[in-house]
Order: C-alpha cells, then sequence, then structure tokens
C-alpha cells in the first residue's frame, strides 16, 4: 500500500505530466484532464501491490490513459478539431516576420498542424515530446509494441513535415 | 533502405540502440543525401515540438484535489493496518465520497431496483424510461443545492464525477458548471445503459454504508458533515423510486421485467385441465432478492420469482433409470399454509452422464478481480454467471480457479469437486488493479498441467477489460496465447460490465486464442454463452422441456402454480415441437409446486362458475381411474433432436400429512411460502415468517453447501424487516 510520503513523492513528479498528458487527451478540458488525474492517482492509492520504480511511471500513464478513455467513452464529450477548423486559419496568409518571430510561428503552425493527424499519432507525438518518453515507455503504455510505436512516429512525423514544407511561409530550414 | 523506413525516425531521435540497425542508417546516409536532410528535419522537428508542447507551466491538481488524495491514502493506511489479507481486500472511500455518493444516488431518483431487473430492463425494447417526476424534497447543503436544481443531471456523469464533486469547491465551480451545462442538455428521459450504471451506484451506497458506521469518529471534511444526513433520507426517496417504477410499468415499457409480477390465480380444474409450463433452471431472483436483504431492504415484488427461488437449491431427487434423461419426482402433502389444500410438488432430475459417454471438461477460470470489477454487473453477475457453467459440469470435468489483479494467483487448484469450486467463486471479492499479462501464464500453465486428452481444455477469462492497466505489453501477450491455442488448450473471453474499453483487445486475443468472446450483460446472457453455447459442448441433456399438468376434475376442484408466472406456454404449445422451452443439464433439478384443492374441500378457494352443461358430464367421470389427481406429462428433445418425446406419470394423492413429507419436499414449501410472503401473495392463508422458518430448519438435512441455512437467516432478516415496515 503506497504511504501517504509516497504519493506525495509520485504527485510531484507525475502530477502536471500527467494532466498535460490528460489534456492532449480530452482536447484540452482542463477540469476532466483534472478528475481524470486525481481518478489515476486515486487508483494508486487503493492499489493493494503499487508499482515501482520504472514501472510507476507508464503504470500511471497507462491508467490515465485509460480513465480518459472510460470518460470519453460515458460522456463523448471529447471533440477532435476538424480539418476545416485548419483550412480556414488566417495565419496559414500571414506575411513573413522577423527570424526569431518567424521560428515562433513554425512552433505554433506545428501544433495546429500536430491537431490534423490521426489521434493514435498524435498520441505517440505527445508521449515522445511532451513527455520525452523512449519508444519502449509509450509501447507500454499504449500497448502498442516497440514498432508499432516507431512507425506512427515515423509516419505523423513526416506527415509534419510535408504539411510544414507544403506551407512555404513555414519553412523548416528558415527556422533553424 | 529508404525514407519510408521508420528507422529513419528512430535514428534521427536517438532511439536506435542496436549497432547493427545503426551501422545500416549510417551507411545509407553516408551515400543519400535525402536522407540527411530528412534526419535533420526531424531533430529540428523534434525540439519544435518539444517546445510547443512544453510551452507554458502545466497546470496541476487542484489544491483541494490534492489534499483529498493524501487524505484518502491516510484514510486508505489506517483502515489496512489491522486487515492486510489480499482477498478481504475492499475498496474503501473517505467519508466524503460516502455521502456524496449516496446524495448523487439521491439526485438521479436513487434506483434501488435490483440489478438484475436493469439488466433485463435494458435488453427489453424500450430505449429509454422516464425519471421519476416525483418532486424531491430535500434539505441540501446550500452550495450543492445550486447545482441539484437542475434535475436532469446525467446519472453517468455523476458516478463519475461524483469523487470530484464536493472534494473541491473551486474545481467545482469549474468543472461542476461545464459539466451540468452539458446535462441540461441531456434529455429528461435516460438510456437505459445509464440505469443501469446508477444501479451500480446505489450498491456502492449500500455497501459503503457499513464503511461509513465504521469510520465514525474519523476526521471528516466539513463538506461531507453537510451531505451526510443525505445518506440517511435514501430510504425515502427509494419508495418514490418505486412508484415511479410502477408508473413505468404502467405505461407498458419493461415488459420483460414486470410480467411476473401477476402471480398465477386459482383455476378451475373443470374449466381448465390443464396447466403448461416450461421449466426453468435460473436462480437469479433468489441470488438478488438475497443481496437486497442483506443490504437491509425488503425487495419489490417483482424481483421475487418463486420459481428461481425454488431451483435455487439442489434437491436429493432420485437419479432417472432406463433411457429417459431425467427422473421426474412427484410428492403429495398437506399444503403448510392451507391445511385444506393438497400441495404438489413436481421435481425432475436430470441424469448423470458417464464418464465413458462425454468429454471431460479441464477448464481454467482466469477472473479479473481488481477493483473496477466491484460492481454488480460485474464481479457478482460473473459469479453467477460461472455457477451456471459449474451446474452445467458432470464429476470428471475440473476446474480452476485463478484471479489477476495488483498480483495474480491460484485460487483454486484443479479439482473436480463442484462444491469447493462455488465455494471458490462465492468467495472472490474485488479490490486492487489489473495485470494481466501473469494471471493468464498462470491460467495457461495450469491448463497445460491438467491437460485432458481428447477433452475440452478451455482457459476462461472474464474480465471488465480493464485488462491491462500495469505493464502488459500486448505482442507479448498475442504471441503467448497464439502458442498456447496450438497446444489444444482454448481460450474463451468473457467481457462484463458497461461498455468495454478493451472490446477489440478481447476479442483479439479470443481470435488468437481458437476461442470465443462474449459478452455478459445479464444473467440471461450469461446462462446463453455458458449454458447453452459452452454447455452444448458439455452437457445439455435435453432440451425444450415442457410440463403439462393435467388435472382429473373428478378429484380435483382448483388449482394454482406457485411461480414461473413467465414461463406460461398455451396448452397447445405443449405438442408443437417449433415451441421453445428450457434446457435440462446433467444432474439438475427442477422444481414446481403446485397449491391444490381437492373436490370436497370446504376451502373457500373454489371459483368455478356453474356450467349448464358440462357439470353432468363430469359428475359421469369414474371412468377415470378413481383417486388419481393428476397427470404429469413431460415433452423434451435429445440435445442435438428436432423431435421431442412424451413421458407421463400419473399421481394419486396418499392423504399423506406434511410432516410425514420428505425433507425436500418440506424444504420447498418453505422456500415458496418466504417468496409468497415476500411478495405479498394473495394466496398466503396461514402463512407465516416463523413456521416457515421452523420448517426449512426441520428440513434442512445435511446441507453440505450451507445454502439452506444460509435461506434460514435470510428468513429472519426478511421476518424482521417487515415486521419493522409494519409496525
Amino acid at each position: 500500500m503506497s504511504t501517504a510520503a509516497t504519493i506525495e513523492s509520485t504527485l510531484a513528479r507525475y502530477e502536471r505530466p500527467l494532466i498535460q498528458y490528460a489534456l492532449g487527451l480530452t482536447s484540452g478540458d482542463l477540469a476532466q484532464a483534472r478528475d481524470i488525474v486525481q481518478d489515476t492517482f486515486l487508483r494508486l492509492v487503493r492499489e493493494v501491490a503499487p508499482p515501482a520504480g520504472d514501472h510507476l511511471g507508464p503504470w500511471l500513464f497507462t491508467v490515465c490513459r485509460n480513465r480518459a478513455h472510460d470518460h470519453h467513452r460515458k460522456a463523448k464529450r471529447i471533440v477532435y478539431m476538424e480539418k476545416s477548423d485548419l483550412e480556414d486559419s488566417p495565419s496559414a496568409n500571414t506575411p513573413a516576420p522577423s527570424d526569431a518571430l518567424e521560428q515562433r510561428e513554425t512552433a505554433l503552425e506545428l501544433a495546429r498542424y500536430l491537431e490534423r493527424l490521426p489521434e493514435n499519432q498524435r498520441e505517440v507525438i505527445r508521449l515522445k515530446f511532451q513527455l520525452d518518453l523512449s519508444y519502449k515507455e509509450i509501447a507500454d503504455i499504449t500497448s502498442l509494441s516497440v514498432g508499432n510505436v516507431g512507425f506512427l512516429l515515423h509516419t505523423g512525423l513526416r506527415k509534419l513535415r510535408e504539411y510544414l514544407s507544403e506551407n512555404e511561409t513555414f519553412n523548416l530550414r528558415k527556422a533553424s | 533502405m529508404n525514407l519510408d523506413d521508420p528507422k529513419l525516425t528512430a535514428y534521427a531521435l536517438g532511439e536506435l540502440t542496436d549497432p547493427a540497425d545503426i551501422a545500416e542508417v549510417e551507411t545509407w546516409l553516408a551515400t543519400n543525401a535525402e536522407g540527411r536532410t530528412y534526419v535533420t528535419d526531424t531533430q529540428k522537428m523534434a525540439a519544435l515540438l518539444g517546445e510547443v508542447l512544453h510551452s507554458g507551466e502545466a497546470p496541476g491538481l487542484t489544491d483541494a484535489q490534492r489534499a483529498a488524495l493524501l487524505n484518502r491514502t491516510y484514510e486508505t493506511n489506517r483502515t489496512d493496518d489491522s486487515d492486510d489479507s489480499y482477498k478481504s481486500q475492499k475498496i474503501r472511500r473517505p467519508w466524503s465520497i460516502i455521502a456524496l455518493t449516496a446524495l448523487a444516488a439521491c439526485l438521479a431518483a436513487a434506483p434501488l431496483l435490483p440489478w438484475t431487473e436493469l439488466l433485463r430492463l435494458r435488453n427489453s425494447s424500450a430505449p429509454t424510461m422516464a425519471i421519476s417526476e416525483k418532486p424531491m424534497t430535500l434539505t441540501m447543503p446550500e452550495d450543492l443545492s445550486g447545482r441539484v436544481g437542475v434535475s436532469p443531471v446525467t446519472p453517468a456523469v455523476l458516478q463519475d464525477e461524483v469523487a470530484t464533486l464536493g472534494l473541491d469547491k473551486k474545481s467545482n465551480t469549474v468543472a461542476g458548471a461545464s459539466r451540468l451545462a452539458k446535462a441540461e442538455s441531456t434529455p429528461v428521459g435516460m438510456t437505459l445503459e445509464r440505469r443501469n450504471e446508477m444501479a451500480g451506484l446505489t450498491t456502492n451506497w449500500a455497501m459503503n454504508k457499513q464503511t461509513a458506521g465504521e469510520s465514525d469518529g474519523r476526521t471528516r471534511s466539513p463538506k461531507a458533515k453537510a451531505a451526510a444526513p443525505l445518506a440517511e433520507s435514501q430510504p425515502q426517496i427509494i419508495g418514490g423510486f418505486f412508484e415511479s417504477t410502477a408508473r413505468v410499468d404502467k405505461e407498458g415499457f419493461n415488459t420483460e421485467a414486470y410480467d411476473s409480477i401477476t402471480e398465477n390465480d386459482f383455476l378451475a380444474a373443470r374449466d381448465n385441465p390443464l396447466s403448461t409450463f416450461s421449466i426453468d433452471v435460473d436462480t437469479a431472483s433468489y441470488a438478488n432478492v438475497r443481496r437486497m436483504l442483506n443490504d437491509g431492504q425488503l425487495p419489490p415484488k417483482g424481483a421475487v420469482r418463486i420459481e428461481e427461488m425454488l431451483n435455487y437449491f439442489t434437491y436429493d431427487y432420485a437419479k432417472p433409470e432406463g433411457g429417459a434423461p431425467f427422473s421426474t419426482n412427484l410428492e403429495v402433502a398437506t399444503c403448510p399454509w392451507q391445511p385444506e389444500h393438497r400441495l404438489v410438488r413436481i421435481g425432475l432430475k436430470g441424469k448423470e452422464i458417464p464418464v465413458a459417454e462425454r468429454k471431460a471438461a479441464n477448464l481454467v477460470f482466469l477472473i479479473d478481480v481488481s477493483g473496477s470489477m466491484d460492481e454488480p454487473n460485474k464481479l457478482p453477475l460473473l459469479k453467477q454467471s460461472l455457477r451456471l457453467l459449474v451446474d452445467q459440469l458432470g464429476e470428471n470435468d475440473r476446474v480452476a480457479l485463478t484471479v489477476y489483479a495488483g498480483s495474480s494467483g491460484l485460487v483454486l487448484p484443479s479439482t473436480a469437486n463442484k462444491d469447493a469450486i462455488r465455494e471458490a467463486l462465492d468467495n472472490l471479492k474485488a479490490g486492487g488493479s489489473t495485470n494481466g499479462a501473469s494471471g493468464i501464464q498462470l491460467a495457461y500453465e495450469q491448463a497445460v498441467a491438467n491437460f485432458q486428452k481428447d477433452g475440452v481444455n478451455r482457459v476462461v477469462l472474464a474480465t471488465d477489460g480493464d485488462f491491462n492497466v500495469g505493464v502488459t505489453n500486448q505482442s507479448d501477450l498475442n504471441d503467448l496465447i497464439t502458442e498456447k491455442a496450438k497446444s489444444g488448450v482454448f481460450l474463451s473471453v468473457l467481457g462484463f460490465g458497461t461498455g468495454n474499453i478493451k472490446d477489440s483487445t478481447m476479442e483479439k486475443l479470443a481470435d488468437q486464442g481458437n476461442g470465443n468472446y462474449a459478452y455478459i450483460d445479464s444473467l440471461r446472457e450469461g446462462k446463453k454463452v455458458l449454458v447453452e453455447q459452452m454447455g452444448g459442448t458439455l452437457v445439455t441433456i435435453a432440451k425444450d422441456v415442457k410440463i403439462q399438468v393435467e388435472f382429473n376434475p373428478a378429484v380435483v376442484s382448483n388449482y394454482r402454480l406457485i411461480g414461473y408466472e413467465n414461463r406460461a406456454l398455451k396448452k397447445e404449445d405443449f405438442a408443437d415441437d417449433k415451441k421453445d422451452a428450457g434446457e435440462i443439464g446433467a444432474g439438475h433439478t427442477v422444481t414446481a409446486l403446485y397449491e391444490v384443492v381437492m373436490v370436497g374441500s370446504m376451502s373457500k378457494e373454489v371459483h368455478a362458475e356453474p356450467l349448464k352443461y358440462s357439470s353432468n358430464a363430469l359428475k359421469q367421470a369414474p371412468s377415470l381411474p378413481s383417486g388419481e389427481m393428476l397427470t404429469v406429462k413431460l415433452r423434451y428433445k435429445e440435445p442435438t433432436g428436432d423431435v421431442s418425446k412424451l413421458l407421463e406419470f400419473p399421481l394419486t394423492d396418499d392423504h399423506k400429512k406434511l410432516d410425514a413429507a420428505s425433507k425436500d419436499f418440506q424444504f420447498a414449501s418453505a422456500v415458496a411460502e418466504f417468496g409468497q410472503l415476500l411478495r405479498k401473495s394473495e394466496h398466503t392463508g396461514g402463512a407465516s415468517w416463523d413456521s416457515l422458518i421452523a420448517r426449512a430448519a426441520d428440513a434442512k438435512g445435511s446441507d453440505k453447501t450451507g445454502y439452506r441455512a444460509e435461506f434460514i437467516e435470510l428468513a429472519k432478516k426478511a421476518r424482521d424487516l417487515s415486521k419493522r415496515n409494519d409496525s
């Protein structure tokens, strides 16, 4: 059984990353993301044999993921952004500003393009770059094989690269 | 090597670990400019993505949420200090949640409707049903009542959010408000599935009541204190709900659930000499009533199905002889609650199939006992369903029981002792989380160790689908199962609970394991899957078993079938082989009781209208063998047959007194009396709790399983509860 001290340290370490992850799964609904994360920790508290060491992180993310899907299934509240939302985006026609600004713009545009990707690719990208997890850790959380994770990341990143190169304003080579 | 190779991305991200792979990529890159551009682009993009996704301080939990969690940790630790046994591990909720769960149940019009009824409702054709329109008068803490004002709160949302509600005032105003805004758009009618989830809520409340009692004196949050009185007001609300249920009934929804309430009345043998019904081996009603009584509630009438109570118990009937698949055991004695009437018992016992005639089964149940299974439509339903399966098993079938949760374990090594299996099943409790991988390994080890050559070797995985909480590598699991399927051990996956999030996982597993995946949302479904389908490969000995009793109007004036209301058949259905009826498995017993008024009895129950023409004909009836009161006719088909066979058994009243009757007869009469009192039957006559309790105790017999003793305790509870209600 987890002690208060371990829960406290676990909270300190994982609370924010989990909420960040949950936000990605709930289209940015903070209240819901918090509920999901609280629920995740409640499960940890109840756990007869709580995961320890290297298992703790993946365990938390897995539970968080399942909780989020539960919420999603029960309430069908997660609404993904439609492609058309992006196409009308005014920023696509913004003229090129200075280099520094440009880089930030590119980054923001990247975030928008991210929303265009299929859910599974987007999730893997989030886990990789938002939470800096390894392929193996991502595989554990998502129940995918490491090969699958690699494939999804590869496909997702290639797509992003394509989106960026389609748009002359936001070119990776300029951004560097 | 080309740009489509994921290794390229892995290389760019520093995820490539195999030196051979790295060498391969580098060799290729050395000669491929496009590849090098891709790698640098990918690295830039990774940096950008990291920047984008990390930008801004990520929010955390609210202070109150965090405090509630820590508080919870203290409580959990305290309760578990004195109780660290794995099996008795129960989910305990802090006071605030208990009270708020109760509150949520109240808000949602508190359905203490038995869950089996709900499940039945769900199966019925009506897609929605109205919430109670009865206004609820509740004293509520101010801050809650504001929210409560929005009446059509979606119970599913509530159930989900109960843990958050009230734990945190600040986030509530945000989360709660947005959620209720959504709830508002939900129509007043609610889906039956949601009802179902609400039933879970109520049961949780009942379960937690005890915990609540224990936790007196502990630190409670101010909010919990405020909400606590609500818990006490729950019973009244429940009353309100039942009224609304009755209303729903009248409106014609859920016919499946409530048709059975209309009790069989006395019929005149002269007008209706034939009484026809299908056998029924369900036992759910008894378990359901037991749950409610143990929760301190009298069951609603509709939940009391007497035939299911009678058939919950096994009786020591004679084994069938000759070629018949079952024996018919008739007995008649004084009716305990109406001494001038006779009570007739028809008892069937399915033959035990000899070892040589049937493939032996080697089953390993792998049961998910994680915390999430602690809902009425999960573990309890799972137990009942598997019990049905166990009932179907023969003497040489073996069952092992393994569980998985936080850790996995062997609960019962492979055994053919059905009582031991039932007991092990009964003792299962939910608690802990799920790690399916090692559990499934253990289950297969058991199956292989007890392998039955030429027999049925099967792992039966039962779960709510939260299968890979904890680290489970999907592909490893698939490999394991695929490999084991080659060894002849097959996998059946049974899903429980509403809306299974891992549906596809389970289906995939079953596919790979040469097995089947079934979703069990009700006992009816459980029966279908485990008895009719799985039992088909095991032990169905006769199907479409129908009973028709022909009463001799010269001897019997009136009769009444006790229970079996929803199993009634038209008299012409009896010989119609196209009409479905119940199946009987090896060793099964089926019991039916008739209360009979004899000709010449001084009973007031004689209802027949005088007939102008037939009465004389009846007086000349002595062409019938004198004294025969009735003939029981049975029709059944062989498990694979299409044409029914007919058996006939006449019964003559031997004027036996009740105390001369067999123990089984006396016990069954007590069960029927119990059911009729619970149902507030019109025909209870001189029935009394005390006399039925005394009779059941007297007729308990060896009671190896303890079920009869449990019945006696239950009857005492029912007696005390109804006395309290009457006073």
